[in-house]
């Protein structure tokens, strides 16, 4: 019996359910990015964990870790062979890290919880629910409708399916991304956490001062162990790289005569891991960072072109804090918050815009504020939300209905919520009937896009909300 | 020998002509038999002519109740107009439909009044029936409404189903006469009910002047229903024929004079104390426009609803009985 293998495994799969249940479930899905030191780096869980790390070891990446685990589930049948390039991976984290104090966040690109959370709030939730709901309309269409099965489905849309199926138009784009992270360890197993991870690196880091020691009692150099690390962290001397070994314990049972044990070591050995960044690399990256003084001219505000959530106020700054963990949108009871690709330019894709056609900013709504692990979306009461301003209404007045073909219609004064009305109409005469044309109150209109969402012109609203 | 994997064999591949069209083929082959299986399973086209109903002969045209608690307020207004059992039968499966459609608490009066909603539910189970559903398809997002509305709590306490409509599960409205509303999807659940009550609130309407009890039935149509706004008396007054509700039963306790039809400020709401029940739902609709000061045929739904003979909105004829609970 594997014991602490099977324990490892039962924990991997118990984190991967929590975040997914958190993130489906739950309406404070920045709980789990608490405990993740590259996104919030002075909360309490992380310094927690950074701690931990520095008595056991690296046990994040091997125990926890979300992406770990779709990733170990990934690399069963893949080829195990070193390839270097470790050092890789603490460029990553000094570039985020210099990038951070230039205040520009790159980390968005290379954070493993995030990149899972976006997978499973933009992809995994919407096609699950998606083919759920299909099977069960299939089911009672086909049966009887009135049937016991069709109140458990409604019981579902309650809780499971959610009532609005969730559905992000460009979302193909951020599954090819985790596809291709995921798809790596085809190459060899844990690629992405030996080479390229940043917050693996942070934990690298911390671990090489660790108590808890892989120790071999006795040796017959079958190598079964140095073959089957999944991070390649064994050498050919039986000794480790401290830094790489994620605790999974595998090497354990590997060994034939039962030599590999862990055990804790309270003086530890100075050694000099011979694969991380050398002096001269760090003061190399240092100096070629200077190169980043040439992004200062992008000091001056970036023109506002999408409609950005409620409370965000510097568009400059909202990128910079933005981690596109895809929280705001997953909670998004409208469906309203969308990924943006290329319309802010390179450096605000997947940033969370409003799209009023697929869903509005409901009025009475501050979760994606609430939501956000690292404020890039302002945390507001209800009551200073309601007051935030997205953008402004602007009447088409060659579609508009009553404008152009003098018919009766004002569904944009009959949804604003303002309650005095952000849409003021004027009566007009026409054909002895009293035709009420809409106009825009600028001074009161919030930009919550309910107008243009219900507007009934197609293909093309005849209000829109401009950012 | 060692198996290749699918990254070695794909580069050896050749493609030829004859190969190239093959794939052609079984990719639109496949194409065409998705299409075709997805409409079998999904593309159900039914249409239906309206409920079928008969008219319950009342008590009295119309019961108007004034009182300060809206549970007893309703109790004795269905009690005047001669108790629930005459519209609901044994063993039958009864709709109410409120008015759900903002997410706003009830003291906004954007919502029926839940209280209203919760007395006729007990009503309706004490004559026996089945099942109760209730539902509203909502102008803002469903939950919130449902929830903030207070209503789901209450009615879900008392035994009815409260449930989402699916946009899938819908008729497509067939006429007799031309009509505006010919093949507009209606919810299923809204003419497979024994019993239809219509239940809304009193409120203020920008466009309508006023919703009421014919306005309140555009919660069972799904579709772009920003469309029926052109025209909208002679919608509303075909949809009022085509369901045909037995019981409207007007929540006019807290009621919404101005910014309707959502609200949001508590200066506009004023306190009436009323509620109003009746078979014909034009006379309620035009009852309760009198009650706002407004000349009912003023409003172009209640308009159209006289000029189609769904009911009469002469209130000086009606046989009115006022009770103070």
């Amino acid at each position: 019996m594997q014991k602490l293998v099977l324990t490892r495994r039962f924990s991997q799969i118990f984190f991967l359910s929590l975040f997914i249940y958190i993130l489906w479930f739950t309406k404070n899905p920045a709980a789990f990015f608490k405990i993740d030191p590259l996104v919030s780096t002075f909360s309490l869980f992380s310094i927690m964990m950074l701690t931990l790390s520095l008595i056991i070891g690296r046990f994040f990446c091997g125990w926890i870790c979300p992406l770990g685990a779709i990733i170990d589930v990934c690399s069963v049948r893949a080829k195990n062979r070193d390839l270097g390039f470790r050092q890789i991976k603490y460029y990553v984290l000094g570039a985020i890290v210099v990038f951070a104090f230039l205040g520009i966040q790159i980390k968005w690109i290379f954070d493993p919880l995030v990149i899972t959370a976006r997978f499973i709030s933009l992809n995994f939730i919407p096609s699950f629910t998606l083919v759920l709901d299909k099977a069960f309309i299939f089911l009672i269409t086909s049966l009887d409708f009135y049937t016991p099965l069709y109140d458990f489905y409604r019981l579902l849309k309650t809780s499971v399916l959610g009532v609005k199926m969730y559905y992000f138009p460009h979302s193909l784009i951020t599954l090819s991304f985790f596809a291709l992270v995921c798809s790596l360890a085809l190459i060899t197993k844990r690629f992405w956490c030996r080479i390229i991870c940043p917050l693996g690196a942070m934990y690298s880091i911390v671990a090489k001062f660790s108590i808890l020691e892989r120790r071999v009692d006795k040796c017959v150099n079958c190598m079964k162990c140095k073959v089957s690390c999944r991070m390649s962290a064994i050498k050919e001397d039986m000794s480790y790289r401290k830094s790489e070994c994620i605790l999974c314990l595998d090497c354990i049972y590997d060994c034939p005569v039962k030599g590999v044990k862990f055990t804790w070591h309270v003086k530890p050995i100075k050694t000099r891991a011979k694969d991380s960044v050398s002096r001269k690399d760090f003061l190399f990256l240092i100096a070629s960072s200077l190169l980043l003084l040439g992004f200062k001219g992008r000091e001056k505000e970036a023109k506002k072109k999408l409609i950005r959530p409620p409370g965000v106020t510097g568009e400059r700054e909202f990128l910079d804090k933005c981690v596109r963990c895809g929280n705001c949108m997953r909670l998004c009871p409208t469906n309203g918050l969308q990924p943006a690709i290329f319309e802010s330019g390179l450096a605000g894709i997947w940033a969370p815009h409003l799209v009023p056609e697929i869903g509005y900013c409901e009025y009475n709504c501050n979760l994606c504020g609430n939501s956000c692990p690292t404020g890039a979306i302002p945390k507001l009461s209800l009551a200073q939300k309601k007051e935030q301003k997205l953008g402004l209404a602007d009447i088409n007045k060659d579609i508009c209905i009553p404008w152009s073909q003098n018919k009766e219609c004002i569904v944009c004064e009959e949804h604003c919520p303002i309650s005095t009305k952000a849409i003021k109409t004027y009566d007009e005469i026409f054909d002895g009937r009293r035709i009420k044309k809409p106009y825009v109150d600028a001074s009161l209109c919030i930009g919550c896009g309910i107008c243009q969402n219900k507007c009934p012109t197609r293909p093309f609203r005849a209000i829109k909300v401009l950012p | 020998m060692k198996k290749e994997s699918i990254f070695e064999r794909l580069p050896k591949r050749k493609i030829t002509r004859k190969g190239f069209v093959k794939l052609c083929g079984i990719g639109a082959g496949s194409l065409i038999l998705n299409n075709s299986l997805f409409k079998f399973a999904f593309g159900k086209d039914e249409t239906s002519t309206g409920r079928i109903v008969k008219k319950v002969k009342a008590l009295h045209d119309l019961v108007v109740v004034k009182g300060e608690d809206p549970y007893l307020a309703t109790v004795k207004a269905i009690e005047g107009i001669g108790g629930m059992e005459q519209f609901v039968k044994k063993n039958s499966v009864v709709l109410i439909k409120p008015n759900i459609g903002w997410d706003r608490s009830p003291e906004y009066a954007a919502n029926t009044n839940p209280d209203v909603v919760g007395a006729l539910v007990d009503m309706c189970f004490r004559s026996g029936a089945k099942r109760v559903n209730i539902f509203d398809n909502t102008c803002n997002e469903s939950k919130r409404c449902y929830e903030n509305s207070g209503l789901e709590k209450i009615a879900k306490e008392k035994g009815a189903n409260v449930y989402f409509p699916d946009d899938w599960n819908i008729v497509k409205a067939k006429f007799n006469y031309k009509s505006p509303m010919e093949g507009w999807p209606i919810y299923r659940d809204a003419l497979e009910c024994d019993t239809f009550i219509n239940a809304p609130i009193l409120k203020h309407h920008g466009l309508s002047g006023l919703t009421i009890a014919m306005k309140n039935l555009m919660g069972v149509c799904s579709g772009n229903r920003g469309l029926m706004h052109s025209d909208i008396g002679t919608k509303l007054a075909h949809l009022t024929d085509f369901i045909k509700p037995d019981l409207n039963v007007i929540d006019a306790y807290r009621v919404l004079t101005r910014n309707g039809p959502t609200g949001g400020d508590l200066a506009d709401v004023k306190d009436m104390k009323t509620i109003i029940a009746g078979v014909d739902p034009v006379l309620c609709d035009a009852y309760a426009a009198k009650l706002m000061g407004r000349e009912p045929l003023s409003i172009s739904s209640i308009d159209q609803g006289v000029r189609h003979n769904l009911g009469s909105a002469d209130i000086s004829r009606a046989d009115i009985l006022t009770i103070t609970a």
